[in-house]
């Protein structure tokens, strides 16, 4: 069994599958939720295999109960703006999120919600405190994993959500995508580790490798991240 | 053997008290979320509560006088949502009274915007909960002595009279006992309102999503919110099976 963030759901499930196709006599299982979320369940006794976080948070909270081993970080990633294909508010630029009736984000223990935060905090320092307060009032749900934020985009719901690069190129023609200008934006970065006490199959060390080959990284490029190796 | 389901349904509710320690629930409780949550819960299910009896009780009222194929088919359908998953009504909700949905994108040209609002807290929980309300009343309606209602009739008193005067004072346990199990699964509700309504402190974060988007970061918190919730809807139960029983031995 892997743990990976939601934001890994299509990746990790073709790297399981051309996985698979590589190692026939093994069944890989990917159980996929916000990294907050996982974490959790690790801490309540999970033990999967592995653990693929979309931010250093949480793998460091594993690390520092002793329930993860030494990280490797294997994807980048960055944020954009989605809007529905329609784009109601008519925004095309950060400047314009304030146009914005409803803005969906992530929970503040979500990664994609802090790394929204992150750039909403410097955009502020360059369009003031008024841009921020206006988003603010306008923020109508904090969703608990960043798939359950694009959704509410492609369903029409919100005007406009912070997702990673990845969610948009998933969500095809279905968003509109603004990106996010490199001043503004912030680098997320996956850490994936062995979780400590797992039952001892392989797997979990021949998927890491599997994940950080060439082949892997070619996957990882193809849905929109940045591979870190090789 | 008797006993192991007793066990098994026991043991998770006394580890929820148990296994906090009082520290951990003092910090949970002062957790910002919970005031916020306990009052959008308690104002959302009561007003749930009042609608579906204002607008429920004359319906199981014509369901239990008819006995035909379309009476059939209406409770057939008013029973639907019991079966149906939440996750399923969050998107039927959706579909429905989403922005882009069936009623949703008319009510978009009038300016009226349902989902994220407290308004659609409410909704989800009337559409999940309605259904044990109808189904007590419409079979406490339906025990009712036919010759009761007939001889009020023939002593000249209105359909309106004939209901609530006999009617109503007849069943009136019965529809305590179903207004208690649809209140309770009001609060419950969790699936169809982080689909439909979203989550936000203040506006549609009830008690049951603090719960949720606490345990994401913070389990002792999680717990000492959810013992919250339990005293809550323990205490409120409690109160209706009371009144309830009062009121039966009041009109024997």
């Amino acid at each position: 069994m892997i743990f990976a963030a939601a934001s890994l759901t299509d990746v990790f499930t073709a790297v399981a599958t051309d996985f698979e196709v590589a190692h026939p006599d093994i069944d890989v299982k990917v159980s996929f939720a916000g990294s907050q979320s996982l974490r959790t369940q690790i801490e309540q006794g999970a033990r999967p295999q592995l653990f693929a976080s979309a931010n250093a948070r949480h793998m460091d909270a594993l690390r520092r109960r002793g329930l993860a081993a030494e990280p490797v970080i294997f994807a980048y990633n960055t944020m954009v703006i989605v809007v529905p294909a329609k784009n109601p508010a008519g925004i095309t630029s950060v400047e314009d999120l304030p146009r914005a009736e409803r803005i969906v984000l992530a929970g503040e223990a979500v990664p994609a919600g802090s790394y929204a935060e992150r750039v909403l905090l410097k955009a502020r320092s360059v369009y003031g405190a008024d841009f921020a307060s206006r988003i603010n009032a306008s923020i109508v749900s904090r969703e608990p994993n960043v798939r359950a934020v694009l959704q509410k985009v492609v369903l029409g719901e919100a005007d406009a959500a912070i997702v990673y690069a990845s969610d948009a190129r998933a969500a095809g023609t279905r968003v509109g995508v603004i990106s996010i200008p490199r001043g503004l934006n912030v680098m997320a970065s996956y850490p994936i580790a062995a979780v400590t006490g797992a039952s001892g199959s392989p797997l979990g060390q021949q998927y890491m490798d599997y994940l950080l080959s060439t082949a892997g990284a070619a996957t990882l490029e193809r849905f929109g991240f940045s591979a870190a190796r090789p | 053997m008797a006993g192991l389901l007793f066990a098994f349904m026991v043991l998770p509710v006394v580890a929820l008290w148990v296994t906090l320690k009082v520290d951990d629930l003092l910090a949970g409780i002062a957790d910002p979320r919970v005031v916020p949550a306990l009052k959008l819960s308690l104002v959302t299910t009561f007003l749930s509560l009042a609608i579906i009896i204002i607008l429920g009780t004359p319906l199981a009222w014509l369901l239990a006088q008819r006995d035909g194929r379309l009476t059939r088919l209406v409770e057939t359908v008013v029973r639907l949502p019991v079966v149906m998953p939440p996750a399923v009504a969050g998107i039927a909700l959706l579909l429905a009274f989403g922005r882009e949905g069936i009623v949703g994108s008319w009510l978009g040209r009038i300016g009226w915007s349902i989902p994220f609002s407290t308004a659609a807290v409410v909704m989800a929980q009337i559409f999940v909960s309605a259904p044990f309300y109808l189904q007590a009343a419409a079979s406490a309606f339906r025990a009712i002595d036919r010759d009761q209602l007939i001889v009020a009739t023939t002593l000249g008193a209105s359909p309106a009279r004939v209901f609530f005067r006999v009617g109503l004072p007849l069943c009136a346990s019965s529809l305590t006992a179903g207004a208690a199990m649809s209140w309770a699964r009001a609060l419950g509700e969790f699936g169809a309102t982080l689909m439909f309504a979203g989550n936000l402190s203040g506006t549609t974060q009830t008690l049951t999503l603090a719960v949720y988007t606490t345990f994401q970061s913070d389990m002792r918190a999680a717990q000492a919110i959810s013992l919250v919730l339990v005293s809550v809807a323990f205490t409120l139960l409690l109160v209706l099976i009371f009144r309830a029983r009062g009121t039966t031995e009041g009109h024997p």
